[in-house]
C-alpha cells in the first residue's frame, strides 16, 4: 500500500480530481454553506478559482431576516451560532449574486446553490427554479438547519424526506445534481440518509450543525437570543467523521453515492481523515472565518501526504481506512 | 488619502488583506488594558478612523508545522522526553485557545521607512485578549484588514465631541488625528467605572478637572492641543458620574450656533451609546456612534454581527412604533452609523 515508496516520491505528482457521482471537480475541497456568502466576499484574502466547487448560503423563497442577535458564540474548540438562514431571497439572488459566481464558474469551480424552504412547495420551486441555470452544477438541499422552527422537519423524518428528494429531483434540470444535507440530530442518520438516496439523492453531504446550549452563568439566560444554536468547528470532527464513516458502510459505498464530508475541517490531515472514512468532497466552514484561505492550504498539505504515501490519486484514500477487524490489506514492506 | 468626506465608497475600494505583523511594543496602560503597536514591514492599505483590524489571537500557522504527518501516520514520531507531544501542540487540545479572530478598533497608526505600525488598545476579558497580553516585543501576530466603515466629517461642521467609554476609546484617539488633520476642534469626553481602568495617559501636574470643565488633561487628545472631560462612576478621578452627565454639561453650555457646528463621536459599551445618542438628539446635535457587535467572520459572510437601522427600503419589518427596519451588517455596513438611525 506505498507506505514506504521512497523512489516513486519524486516522481508522482498525484491527481487531486474527484466526480462526484458526474459532477467533475479539480480537488476535493469546497467551502460550507453559510461560511462563505454568496460569492467574492473572501475574494481578498483566497485565490477563490483554487477550489473544487463553492457552496452558497441557504437561499430561500423569500427574504428572511434571520434572527435576533445575539446569533453567535464561541466555545471550546467550536462556535455555536442561530443565524436563522438569513438571506438575500430567491429574486436577488438570481438577480445580484448567481452572475458573479457564473463568472467565478469560468475559473474552475462548479457552482453548488444551497437552498432551504419550509414546506415541499417551496423547496420544489426555489430549487427548480435555481436548477435551471445551466452554470448551477448542483442543489444542495439543506433539510437540516437547527436554527429555524421549521428547518428540522424534513431531514429527521424519513418518510417526508423521501418524498420530498423525490419531487425536488423532478423539478430540477436533469444535468443538475441533487445533494441532500444530513443533519446529525437524529437518531439513526442511516434511516435517513437511506430515504435520501432512494429519494434520488445523487450526492450526500454531511454533517449540518448539532444542536446545542451555552448559559451565560451570571444573567441565567441562553447566551444566543434564540436559546439554542448549532454547534461547529473542530470539537464535532471527531463525530462527523464518526457519522462519515457509518453512512459510508451503511448506505452509501453500495448505493454508490458519494459524500461530501465536513464537520471542523482545518488542517489537512482532516480531510484526510474524513476521505479515509469515506467522504469524496470536503467543505470547510467554521476555519474560514479564522482563515478564509484554508481550502487552499489544506489542498498544498493533502497534496504532499499523497505524493509522500505514493498515492497517484486523491481518490485512493477515498474510504481506504482499515478497522482493526480488517484483515490486513498488504503486509507492511 | 483625503480623510474622511461625506461621499463614503466601501472599505474594499481601498484594499485589505492579510499581514504578517510583528509587535513593537505591549505596554499596560491601565488595569487590564494594554496598548499593542504592531508593526506591518510590508506596509498596510489606506485605513480610516471607526475601521477594525481582527486579529488571530492565538499562534500564527503553529499546527501546520507543529503536527508531524508521522505521528499521524504511525508511531514513526521520535518523541523525546521533554518534547512536547505533537498532540499538546494542536491548538484544540490546549487548555482553551480561540477559535475566530477577535475584532479590534485601529487606535492609531503611522508609516514610516520600516512600513506602517498599528496601534490596536485592548482590555483583558477572555482568552483571545490574555493572549494578547501574554505577547513580546518580536512575536508574531496575524493581522486581517482594514475592515469596516469610517466615521464621515460633514460639510459646515467643524467641531467634534469624542465621547469615549471603556473600550470604546481606542477608535477615538485614531479620529481626534484625523480631525487635527482636516482643522476641525475638538473635546474629549473620556469615561470608566473608576480611576485605574482610565486607558490613557494624564498630563503631568494637570488633573482633570473635578467640576467636568475641559482642560488638556489628557495626552491621547492634547498632543493636539484639543482638551478633555474625564469621568469616572465611582467620582475617583474628574468629574463624579456617567460620560453622559459629563457630555450634559458641556452640550447645555453650548450656543445654538456652536451646536450647529457639532459633531458626536461615540463608541463604547452599548447602553452608553444610547445614551449619547439620545442626548445629542435632545440638543439637535448630529451623532454617529461605532457598534461593537460580536462578529466571526468580520467580512460580510456569516450574518452575525447585526444591528437593526432604520431602513424605509427593503425593510426587514416594522417596530411597534411603526419605524420600518432593516438588520445591517456591522463588519461591513458599520461599525460606523448614524445614531437616529439605530433602532436600540
Ligand atoms: C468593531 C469592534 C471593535 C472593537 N474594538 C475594541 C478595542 O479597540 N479594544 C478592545 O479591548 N475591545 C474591542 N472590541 C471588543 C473585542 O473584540 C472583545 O473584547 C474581544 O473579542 C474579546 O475577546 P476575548 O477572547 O478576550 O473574550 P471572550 O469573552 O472569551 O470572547 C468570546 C467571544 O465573544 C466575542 N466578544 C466578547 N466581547 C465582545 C465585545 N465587547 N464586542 C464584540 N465581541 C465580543 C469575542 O469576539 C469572541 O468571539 C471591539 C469589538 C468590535 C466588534
Ligand atoms: C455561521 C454559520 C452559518 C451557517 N449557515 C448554514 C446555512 O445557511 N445552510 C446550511 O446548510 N448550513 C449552514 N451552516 C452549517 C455549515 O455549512 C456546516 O455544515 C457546519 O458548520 C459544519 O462544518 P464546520 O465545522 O466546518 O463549520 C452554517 C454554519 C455556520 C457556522
Ligand atoms: S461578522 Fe460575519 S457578517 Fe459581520
Amino acid at each position: 500500500m506505498g507506505k514506504n515508496t521512497t523512489t516513486t516520491q519524486q516522481t508522482v505528482t498525484p491527481s487531486l480530481a474527484v466526480d462526484l457521482a458526474g459532477l467533475k471537480l479539480s480537488n476535493p475541497l469546497m467551502t460550507a454553506s453559510g461560511t462563505c456568502g454568496y460569492g467574492y466576499e473572501y475574494g481578498d484574502f483566497v485565490d477563490l478559482s483554487r477550489l473544487g466547487a463553492f457552496v452558497t448560503k441557504s437561499i430561500t423563497a423569500e427574504v428572511r431576516p434571520g434572527n435576533e442577535p445575539s446569533r453567535i458564540v464561541e466555545t471550546r474548540a467550536g462556535m455555536l451560532n442561530a443565524i436563522g438562514l438569513a438571506n438575500v431571497g430567491l429574486d436577488a439572488f438570481m438577480a445580484e449574486k448567481l452572475p458573479p459566481l457564473q463568472r467565478m464558474r469560468q475559473d474552475g469551480p462548479r457552482i453548488i446553490v444551497n437552498v432551504a424552504g419550509h414546506s415541499i412547495d417551496d423547496y420544489v420551486n426555489t430549487a427548480g427554479h435555481i436548477a435551471a441555470d445551466e452554470d448551477v452544477d448542483a442543489i444542495e438541499l439543506n433539510v437540516s438547519c437547527p436554527n429555524v422552527s421549521d428547518g428540522l422537519t424534513f431531514g429527521t423524518n424519513p418518510k417526508l424526506l423521501k418524498e420530498l428528494v423525490g419531487l425536488v429531483r423532478k423539478a430540477m434540470r436533469p444535468a443538475c445534481k441533487l445533494v441532500v444535507k444530513l443533519s446529525p440530530n437524529v437518531e439513526d442518520i442511516t434511516a435517513t440518509a437511506a430515504a435520501a438516496v432512494e429519494g434520488g439523492a445523487q450526492i450526500l453531504s454531511m454533517i449540518n450543525t448539532y444542536t446545542a446550549m451555552t448559559i451565560d452563568i451570571n444573567k441565567r439566560r441562553p447566551r444566543l437570543a434564540n436559546g439554542t444554536g448549532g454547534l461547529s468547528g473542530p470539537a464535532i470532527r471527531p463525530l462527523a467523521v464518526y457519522l462519515v464513516h457509518r453512512v459510508y458502510r451503511c448506505v452509501a459505498r453500495d448505493a454508490g453515492v458519494p459524500i461530501i464530508g465536513m464537520g471542523g475541517v482545518q488542517y489537512w490531515q482532516d480531510a484526510v481523515e474524513f476521505l479515509l472514512a469515506g467522504a469524496s468532497g470536503l467543505a470547510v466552514g467554521t476555519a474560514l472565518f479564522a482563515d478564509p484561505a484554508t481550502p487552499v492550504t489544506i489542498l498544498e498539505g493533502l497534496t504532499e501526504h499523497l505524493r509522500q504515501q505514493g498515492c497517484k490519486s486523491v481518490t485512493e484514500l477515498i474510504g481506504a481506512l482499515e478497522l482493526h477487524t480488517d484483515p490486513p490489506a498488504a503486509p507492511y514492506p | 488619502m483625503s480623510l474622511l468626506s461625506d461621499n463614503t465608497t466601501p472599505a474594499q475600494a481601498h484594499g485589505r488583506g492579510r499581514f504578517d505583523a510583528t509587535v513593537e511594543l505591549n505596554r499596560v496602560i491601565c488595569r487590564e488594558h494594554y496598548v499593542l503597536r504592531l508593526r506591518l514591514p510590508g506596509g498596510f492599505p489606506p485605513s480610516l478612523p471607526g475601521q477594525f483590524v481582527q486579529l488571530g489571537c492565538r499562534p500564527p500557522g503553529a499546527p501546520d508545522g507543529a503536527i508531524d504527518a508521522s505521528w499521524l501516520g504511525g508511531c514513526e514520531h521520535a518523541w523525546q522526553p521533554g518534547d512536547t507531544p505533537p498532540q499538546a501542540q494542536q491548538p484544540e487540545l490546549r487548555e482553551r485557545v480561540s477559535v475566530l479572530r477577535r475584532p479590534f478598533s485601529i487606535a492609531g497608526r503611522g508609516d514610516d521607512a520600516g512600513g506602517s505600525w498599528i496601534d490596536v488598545i485592548h482590555r483583558v476579558v477572555g482568552v483571545g485578549t490574555a493572549w494578547l497580553a501574554g505577547l513580546k516585543r518580536g512575536d508574531a501576530v496575524d493581522l486581517i484588514g482594514p475592515l469596516g466603515n469610517w466615521f464621515t466629517l460633514p460639510a459646515g461642521k467643524s467641531m467634534g465631541l469624542l465621547v469615549g467609554g471603556g473600550v470604546g476609546l481606542p477608535p477615538m484617539f485614531y479620529l481626534a488625528q484625523a480631525l487635527y488633520e482636516a482643522g476641525w476642534d475638538a473635546v474629549g469626553f473620556v469615561g470608566a467605572l473608576t480611576a485605574d481602568l482610565l486607558a490613557v495617559t494624564f498630563v503631568a501636574d494637570t488633573p482633570p478637572d473635578g467640576q467636568g470643565a475641559p482642560w488638556r488633561c489628557v495626552e491621547e487628545y492634547s498632543q493636539f492641543d484639543f482638551p478633555t472631560v474625564v469621568t469616572t462612576d465611582d467620582g475617583s478621578l474628574g468629574m463624579h458620574g456617567r460620560i453622559t452627565r459629563g457630555l450634559e454639561r458641556y452640550l447645555s453650555a453650548q450656543t445654538r450656533e456652536d451646536a450647529a457646528k457639532t459633531v458626536v463621536f461615540t463608541c463604547g459599551p452599548n447602553p452608553m451609546m444610547h445614551a449619547v445618542a439620545r442626548l445629542s438628539a435632545s440638543h439637535s446635535v448630529d451623532c454617529q456612534v461605532c457598534v461593537e457587535q460580536a462578529m466571526a467572520c468580520g467580512m460580510g459572510t456569516c450574518q452575525s454581527c447585526v444591528v437593526k437601522i432604520e431602513s424605509p427600503q427593503d425593510p426587514h419589518g416594522t417596530t411597534d412604533a411603526g419605524r420600518p427596519w432593516r438588520y445591517r451588517l456591522a463588519c461591513t455596513d458599520g461599525p460606523v452609523f448614524q445614531a437616529k438611525e439605530v433602532l436600540w
